[in-house]
């Protein structure tokens, strides 16, 4: 085992040590780019070449200069004997979405491509202030609309290091590839429908979605702003229990951000899952799906080893002495895609209303001398589809007219969504549930270009994802097992608002019970070629 | 099911939000949209207590864990000339911008 | 021919003097800023950033929903308000909508003619400014300096009933303002902006006809002016048979002239939804007693307790409470002299008002302090000095600071009251005036005016002129 492909927790023990220098982490991360990475996403692809085709591409750019500077500075503070952060050493990636001061910072987007921000964003200051070093931002779907990553404008697209015909998932999906395939052991992600977390489970990995506000967003470009979340991504739960504790808390630039005292999720990771109150749900273990053709709902059972997993994740958790409790309804799970098709996309429309080529970013080259034309053209140039198509939906259902049959109706829905939370976390309520165990995804992860264009399936991917951001709950995905594909399977708990704590207890003890099983020792395809 | 979105309604849409599409685009997104719909009308189906309360975001905040409004504190930003050297046209500290032109009342 | 009724309301923007913007910690004021260096990340809208509402303008708000006697919402909400133009650098400006700070609400307008217009108030709310853009021939040149500036947005009914009522209401609420110490509400510096709905209709009837907008007027006499030539207008179009369209108009000050703004730039459906950026703003009773404790008199009120009180005439009480620190001038003065106010009131509408314009002070920045201004009133009444005396204190008192009394005694310019002293100049002048004690005494008693002038001259002006009288009669009596 390289060091790359070690958790941060032990490299940090290594470190600590004096086993290793931050410098020798951070350059096992750089070979473990440069060996499976392949070329950067860039605006000018060019033709996909069959090394293309087995490369991970997670990142957008590289920053080695800068990490191995900062990695010698932390080695000198070491032998000084000086103290340092909790993730002193500790190489990360960022999706890039994250602003950092004198970086570019594209949202995947051609709008942004040569955006760079006079400000660093809260989570990736706060992982600095750590000690943490940023090796480079990671690949997404344009604006992190989308669930696989074809969507960047910074083609080739990341691949699934487990299977590289497949896709890593989305929209954090060069984070998720990223920490997979060994390049970095903590990628920052978002999570807007399960961004964090879909992809999580395609990869293979760890992704927290902290509750709404937990996590400051300043410095995130954003998507929709009342759902989204920065979160870390991680190999094992304890990597992520210790990014989340360097990055969460309230912060005097998001006003959402809430004064909520943050806890010390080591001190708890370790303590089981006796007593705990663990629920199942039939309604996520089905998906509801609009047929594109005839527009009728498709009822449809999630993966036979999926469900498996899900179910023998419980298995564990109740020999490790926790209670589970079937058959808990999730009504208005269903509605969760819809409500976030309107929601969704009217913040969105909104946000993107910014990149006009006045400011910054990207304006029209042709010579225009009406204000009205170069706004048209900037943005039909250098917008991809999927912001179009978000654009004109969040137009369609917020106007005047159509408020209330769509906008404020959604907003109803989520309500309903989170009344359903409510009432399965109710203390004294009927189900009285720490935790509500679901699989994270419907499916594996799928091939490149099976879905892509199709958006009305593609959203359904986030189907058991989506009803924690309307809900604002936080969610955890870790690794279920592997399905008789050779994917890796994720499986989901969602707690009630602030439960990190309880929920990533409860992984760690997963962890703890499966730590003998065989699939817990297979790693992706793509690390074991190097 | 016939189309909520025509060309008609796609067009005025496309206007709004400041874009211009060709025709495979404009096929392509207009056909995506009509399809989204039919999802999002699925909701139609749900029925909604009149008291049901809606919120901005579906955790709640409360007067204890809202943050506190910011005090009226002048803080200059360090370099503004990093902003302004964002933007693609500028001349003499102002960002220039094509013009719309006015019409004069008779 | 058909009379016509003209129908008004008033759209204005007032920008709040807080230090700092209502979104980011920037300086609120960048009049003598060089363009775009009072800007930051938050009010030029760079990717990724989030607003933070200042409480300060939330204060100033509260302030001046009460002084419009509006609903205050313990529960409000921000909205975005989505449109595209170049001054606007999120696409989007962060406003208030169905449910802001203030509800409801009027201002009485006293007009110079006698009668009282009451204005209803339709909105009161909060909102971040847009920047400003100038052209330079086929370009537009953009300064986001004000981006981000507090405003609040209100909105009158459509009371107003001539140019000169607009005029008015503009006037006090300029007062207003002032007075709350909310803004300093300059229109020529864009403090306060108006823009008119302006619609004509035949007299006797209730209905709303189409109305025009009149936009970027930025002085009242604009504003008359402009309203003026709109109302001329569409009488000659309907006159001549046309209809009244609803156009927004920009009033161009150098030609005098209202220009018509593009249809397609007024079009507009701006799809305002709650901004998820921001929490719903919840006033708790605490705080709003907090920013209700020292809420003053208004200017109105104020006013017509003056007339009962202080028994001043209107046009006295009216200037008094023109301006708040004059009025609490006025008011301090009073209480320390303790005599009649009409005497204040004359001091300080002849002289005193005369120094703040000549100085550009307002009147809490005076050095002679309403205490000052109240001695020397009593010293005139105690006849320890005369009144040209008074007078010319009161620059000698603004221009050293020193209290009337220390500068009558060092210059000596208190009266003389010493009985010994003015009966020997008295004596002085009975004994030199023999053919005028003859006169008096004869019977010519009026002489007697004349005999005290002569001791007054002989003691140039510092003598008790009733002292001196008084002794006279003695001596000529004798």
């Amino acid at each position: 085992m390289e060091l790359c492909d070690r958790s941060a927790h032990k490299l940090l023990e290594l470190l600590r040590s004096k086993q290793v220098s931050a410098e020798e982490i951070v350059r096992s991360s750089l070979q473990r780019i440069a060996a499976v990475d392949g070329r950067p996403g860039s605006l000018e692809s060019g033709e996909e070449t069959e090394k293309d085709r087995q490369s991970v591409h997670a990142f957008i750019s590289v920053a080695a200069e800068q990490a191995l500077d900062q990695a010698k500075s932390i080695d000198r503070q070491l032998a000084k004997g000086e103290p340092v952060g909790l993730l002193a050493g500790i190489p990360f990636s960022a999706k890039d979405v994250f602003c950092v001061k004198d970086t570019y910072t594209t949202a995947a987007s051609k709008i942004l491509a040569n955006f760079k921000a006079p400000y660093t964003s809260t989570a990736v200051e706060r992982l600095q202030k750590q000690g943490a070093i940023m090796l480079g931002k990671v690949n997404l779907d344009e604006f992190t609309y989308g669930s696989s990553n074809e969507s960047t404008a910074f083609q080739p697209c990341p691949r699934n290091p487990w299977d590289t015909s497949r896709v890593p998932g989305g929209s954090s999906g060069g984070s998720t590839a990223s920490v997979a395939a060994g390049e970095v052991p903590l990628s920052l992600g978002t999570d807007t429908a399960g961004s964090i977390r879909q992809p999580a489970a395609f990869c293979g990995v760890v992704g927290v979605k902290p509750t709404y506000g937990r996590v400051s967003r300043y410095g995130i470009i954003a998507f929709a702003s009342s759902l989204d979340c920065p979160g870390p991504i991680a190999r094992d739960i304890t990597d992520a229990a210790l990014m989340l504790q360097a990055i969460a808390g309230a912060d005097p630039r998001d006003s959402t951000a809430a004064n909520v005292p943050v806890p010390d999720y080591l001190a708890t990771l370790e303590q089981g899952v006796k007593g705990k109150r663990i629920g199942l749900s039939p309604d996520y273990f089905q998906i509801s799906y609009m047929d594109a053709e005839s527009g009728e709902i498709h009822q449809k059972p999630v993966q036979e080893d999926i469900r498996a997993a899900v179910y023998h994740a419980a298995e564990v958790l109740q020999r490790m002495g926790a209670e589970i409790i079937e058959d808990v309804p999730m009504p208005n799970t269903r509605y969760g895609i819809p409500a976030f098709f309107v929601i969704s996309r009217v913040e969105a429309a909104s946000n993107l209303h910014r990149y006009d080529g006045v400011k910054y970013g990207y304006r029209t080259p042709s010579a225009e001398d009406d204000l009205r034309v170069m706004y048209r053209k900037t943005r039909n140039e250098a917008f991809g589809l999927q912001p179009k198509l978000r654009i004109l939906m969040g137009m369609y259902v917020s106007a005047a007219q159509y408020s209330e049959q769509y906008y404020n109706r959604a907003l109803k829905v989520r309500a309903l969504l989170r009344r359903d939370f409510d009432q399965i976390f109710d203390p004294l309520g009927k189900y009285r549930l720490d935790a509500l165990l679901t699989p994270t995804t419907p499916t594996t992860a799928f091939p490149i270009g099976a879905i892509y264009g199709d958006s009305v399936l593609m959203q359904y991917a986030d189907q058991f994802t989506v009803t924690a951001n309307h809900a604002g709950i936080p969610g955890i995905s870790l690794p279920g097992g592997i399905a008789a594909d050779g994917l890796p399977v994720g499986v989901q708990l969602l707690g009630p608002d602030y439960s990190e704590h309880t929920l990533l207890q409860m992984g760690r003890s997963l962890e703890i019970g499966t730590q003998d099983e065989a699939w817990r020792s297979q790693r992706p395809a793509l690390t074991l070629r190097w | 099911m016939s189309e909520e979105i025509t060309p008609e309604i796609f067009n005025h849409l496309v206007t709004l939000a400041a874009l211009e599409l060709d025709e495979k685009q404009a096929a392509y997104l207009r056909r995506e949209l009509n399809q989204q719909l039919k999802a999002i009308h699925e909701l139609e189906a749900i029925p909604l207590d009149a008291d049901l309360k809606v919120t901005t975001h579906g955790v709640s905040y409360n007067l204890a864990n809202s943050p506190a409004l910011r005090e009226d504190t002048w803080l200059p930003h360090p370099n503004p000339d990093e902003i302004l050297a964002q933007a693609p046209q500028v001349d003499e500290q102002y960002i220039i911008v094509p013009d719309i032109p006015h019409e004069k009342l008779d | 021919m058909t009379d016509y009724e003209v129908v008004i309301g008033l759209e204005t923007h007032i920008q709040l003097n807080t230090k700092t913007k209502i979104f980011c910690a920037c300086k609120a004021d960048s009049w003598d800023d060089e363009p775009n260096t009072n800007i930051c990340p938050v009010c030029t809208g760079l990717p990724g950033v989030l607003p933070v509402l200042n409480k300060a303008v939330v204060e100033k708000g509260v302030l001046l929903a009460k002084a419009m006697h509006s609903d205050i919402r313990m529960r409000s909400f921000f909205d975005r308000k989505n449109y595209f133009y170049p001054d606007l650098p999120k696409g989007y400006q962060i406003s208030q909508y169905d449910l802001s700070l203030a509800s409801g609400g009027y201002l009485d307008i006293p007009m110079p003619e006698g009668y009282t217009r009451r204005v209803s108030i339709h909105k009161l709310h909060m909102e971040e400014d847009a920047g400003k853009t100038k052209n330079a021939g086929n370009l537009r040149l953009i300064d986001f300096n004000r981006c981000g500036v507090p405003l609040v947005e209100m909105v009158t009914g459509p009371d107003l009933r001539s140019a000169n009522e607009a005029a008015q209401y503009l006037i006090r609420l300029r007062q207003l303002l002032r007075w709350l110490g909310i803004s300093e509400a300059d229109m020529e510096k864009g403090h306060l902006r108006c823009d008119a709905n302006v619609s004509i209709r035949p007299k006797g009837s209730d209905q709303l006809f189409t109305k025009t907008e009149i936009k970027n007027v930025n002085s009242i006499d604009n504003v008359k002016n402009a309203i003026e030539h709109e109302v001329e207008r569409q009488i000659r179009e309907v006159e001549a048979g046309n209809r009244v369209h609803a156009w927004t108009l920009d009033w161009d000050e150098e030609k005098n002239e209202l220009r018509k703004m593009r249809s397609k730039e007024t079009e507009a459906d701006y799809r305002y939804f709650r901004e998820p950026d921001l929490l719903p703003l919840d006033l708790t009773q605490a705080w709003l007693d907090e920013i209700l404790a020292d809420f003053p008199e208004l200017p109105l009120e104020r006013k017509s307790r003056f007339i009962s009180e202080y028994k001043l005439p209107e046009y006295d009480a009216d200037i008094l409470t023109g301006e708040r620190n004059l009025s609490d001038y006025f008011e301090t003065a009073v209480q320390q002299y303790a005599g009649d106010p009409k005497k204040v009131s004359n001091y300080l509408m002849n002289d005193v008002l005369r120094m703040l314009n000549e100085s550009g002070k307002t009147a809490n920045q005076l050095k002679l302090t309403p205490a000052y201004l109240a001695e020397i009133l009593k010293m005139v009444d105690a006849g320890q000095i005369n009144t040209s005396t008074g007078k010319s204190l009161l620059e000698k008192v603004e221009s050293s600071g020193r209290s009337p009394k220390s500068i009558v005694e060092t210059e000596g310019l208190g009266l003389v009251s010493d009985d010994s002293a003015i009966r020997a100049v008295a004596e002085k002048i009975v004994a030199a005036s023999p053919k005028e004690v003859e006169t008096f005494r004869a019977g010519k008693e009026t002489l007697i005016g004349w005999f005290t002038g002569q001791v007054m001259r002989e003691m140039r002006g510092k003598a008790d002129p009733k002292l001196a009288t008084q002794i006279l009669l003695e001596l000529l009596k004798k």
